[in-house]
């Protein structure tokens, strides 16, 4: 059983008069076979809060931990590791490599870890998805909803306990969008995982198990 | 370097345009090479086939040869393990019109120099007007048998050998007894050539000994030769050095989106920096792999006028000069990948 918890967390950017208060005094809690939805308008802090998350930045107060382990006072390689192993990103954009086909988007993943899943993993997952006929294309030869699905795909493959998504369904019409986080909640659910997507879309709230709302960097648990 | 290949093969033109550039500047480096150590071989390749150490000369001279006169009790109070030359510079014609300006150099036959001179052809004789001369008068025309004749004298050598790599100061060398320099310029010794260095109480006052390096260096018009070149190699460098980095800082500043999010993804930016370099060093030994071939094509395909020299050793620190410098040249787009943080692509 996985957890991802904030205790007390706060952000602030700058000094003085230019000092802002992105996050103030998060307490945050996700568990396995979760997918929690975060919600909040521009500027509220969402993104701040996932990037924390993922350990892209440290808190200014706080601890955010992991399975009970502080990841803010891990070093940075320490940081690129566990991302690497624990932790899968799903952005809005530039989420895959430009230069490399679906199916070498996965090979690039086992040789950075130095595995060898692509054969029977790639395809269960990729079929799972309805990507399969997709292995030979490029990113720029795919529809937004398909490039989202792979990148979903890529997420997973490395079997992260968490998945982190930015606005992932910011670039699809509303058939899509659900279809995405459909597709999201069934993997939260089925492959036990941490699921947060941070979004402005409160059409998808239904979806999830949890849902938060971040406004002006001060975070409140959405009665559903 | 699964990452840096398939950027590059998916890159085509790119990356191409990037090789072409390196292969230009690298062509040009080789040839500007070639030129210089073919030059250089033009002015000292008969000094370094004597394969000595040491010269003597007259302490006015200036270290040149036909500047130097030694004093017969000079000569004599040096040690006789010595070569002594004579030289004149002169222009020397066949019975049937061909002409060659050249360098009579006149040695013992019983001398190490003589006696280390290699023949291509003919035989080793330079008893009675016989002269053994360089291989550049048999590519001009020249024969076994044919008679030189000097300029302004009526001396008359005859050809009986060829021995390669026989020119002094862009010229030609004909190998003559003292004999025969005779009737040309009295006797005089221009320089005593030693196999050793000789210690500095050896060498009579009035005179001075020059390492034959330092002698090749005082050669006429061979440093400022030299130098010219080696400042034209050097810039060259310079501009391989500052093309690979503006063109790799280029390609770096356009991707950094996705090399952020590719740290965001739990790539290190130690992967990021090794493909770089891994790239800068394909390029590179792909340009200068093809420089070198062309290189070699047209020093082959150059008149035989042209004093190009591309060998083995120019090739391998010309090649290794120019992977260093795009190594070099891909440290700034190396500080922006290190740069790179994920949570502002990803913030925005």
């Amino acid at each position: 059983m996985s957890n991802l918890i904030f205790d007390s967390v706060t952000k602030i950017f700058g000094e003085g008069s230019s000092k802002y208060v992105a996050l103030e005094n998060i307490n945050f809690e996700a568990e396995s076979g979760q997918l929690i939805l975060v919600v909040g308008p521009s500027g509220s802090g969402k993104t701040t809060f996932l990037t924390i998350a993922g350990g892209l930045q440290t808190p200014t107060n706080g601890d955010v931990k992991i399975n009970d382990s502080t990841i803010n006072s891990l070093s940075k390689k320490q940081q690129t590791k566990l991302r690497l192993e624990k932790i899968g990103f799903v952005l809005q954009s530039y989420n895959l490599v430009p230069f490399l086909t679906v199916e070498e988007q996965f090979k690039f993943v086992d040789k950075l870890k130095s595995q060898n899943l692509t054969e029977q993993k790639m395809h269960e997952l990729l079929s799972d998805l309805g990507l399969l006929e997709l292995l030979k294309k490029y990113p720029n030869q795919l529809s937004g909803g398909q490039k989202q699905r792979v990148a979903i795909a890529r997420a997973l493959y490395t079997d992260p306990d968490y998945i982190l998504a930015d606005e992932p369904t910011a670039a699809l019409d509303t058939d899509r969008s659900m279809k995405v986080i459909e597709l999201l909640r069934d993997l939260a659910h089925k492959r036990n995982k941490i699921i947060i997507v941070v979004t402005h879309d409160l059409r998808l709230k239904d979806m999830a198990d949890k849902v938060y709302q971040i406004i002006d960097g001060k975070m409140t648990i959405l009665e559903k | 370097m699964f990452l840096a290949i398939k950027e590059m093969l998916h890159e085509k033109l790119r990356y191409s345009l990037i090789v072409a550039l390196i292969f230009l500047v690298s062509y040009l480096l080789i040839i500007l090479t070639g030129l210089a150590t073919g030059l250089a071989n033009l002015n000292k390749a008969a000094i370094n086939e004597w394969d000595a150490s040491s010269i003597v000369l007259n302490s006015d001279s200036e270290g040149r040869l036909q500047q130097s006169f030694l004093s017969q009790d000079e000569v004599a109070s040096l040690p006789n393990n010595g070569t002594r030359i004579s030289q004149y510079s002169t222009l020397v014609k066949s019975e049937n019109g061909l002409k060659e300006n050249a360098q009579l150099v006149a040695l013992d036959s019983k001398s190490f120099i003589f006696k280390k001179l290699k023949i291509t052809s003919g035989s080793k004789n330079i008893r009675n007007n016989a002269g053994v001369v360089s291989d550049k008068f048999k590519s001009d025309g020249f024969k076994i048998g044919d008679y030189l004749l000097v300029a302004n004298s009526s001396l008359r050598i005859k050809i009986t050998g060829f021995t390669p790599r026989a020119t002094l100061s862009a010229l030609p060398v004909v190998y003559i007894s003292p004999d025969t320099i005779q009737s040309l310029n009295k006797g005089v010794t221009n320089a005593v050539v030693f196999k050793n260095t000789l210690n500095n109480s050896k060498i009579p006052k009035g005179t001075n000994q020059l390492s034959i390096g330092s002698f090749i260096n005082k050669l006429p018009g061979y440093s400022a030769q030299q130098l010219t070149f080696n400042f034209m190699i050097g810039f060259l460098y310079i501009i391989i050095l500052i093309v690979i980095s503006i063109f790799l800082y280029i390609l770096t500043v356009q991707k950094l989106p996705n090399l952020g999010v590719l740290k965001a993804q739990g790539v290190s930016t130690q992967y990021l920096v090794l493909s770089t370099l891994f790239q800068s060093f394909i390029m590179s030994v792909i340009g200068v792999i093809i420089a070198i071939i062309l290189g070699e094509i047209t020093a082959i395909t150059l008149p035989s006028e042209v004093p190009i020299v591309i060998d083995k050793s120019n090739i391998i620190v010309t090649g290794i000069g120019i992977i260093i410098m795009s190594l070099l040249g891909a440290l700034i787009p190396i500080r922006q990948i290190a740069k790179v943080d994920p949570y502002k692509i990803i913030g925005g």
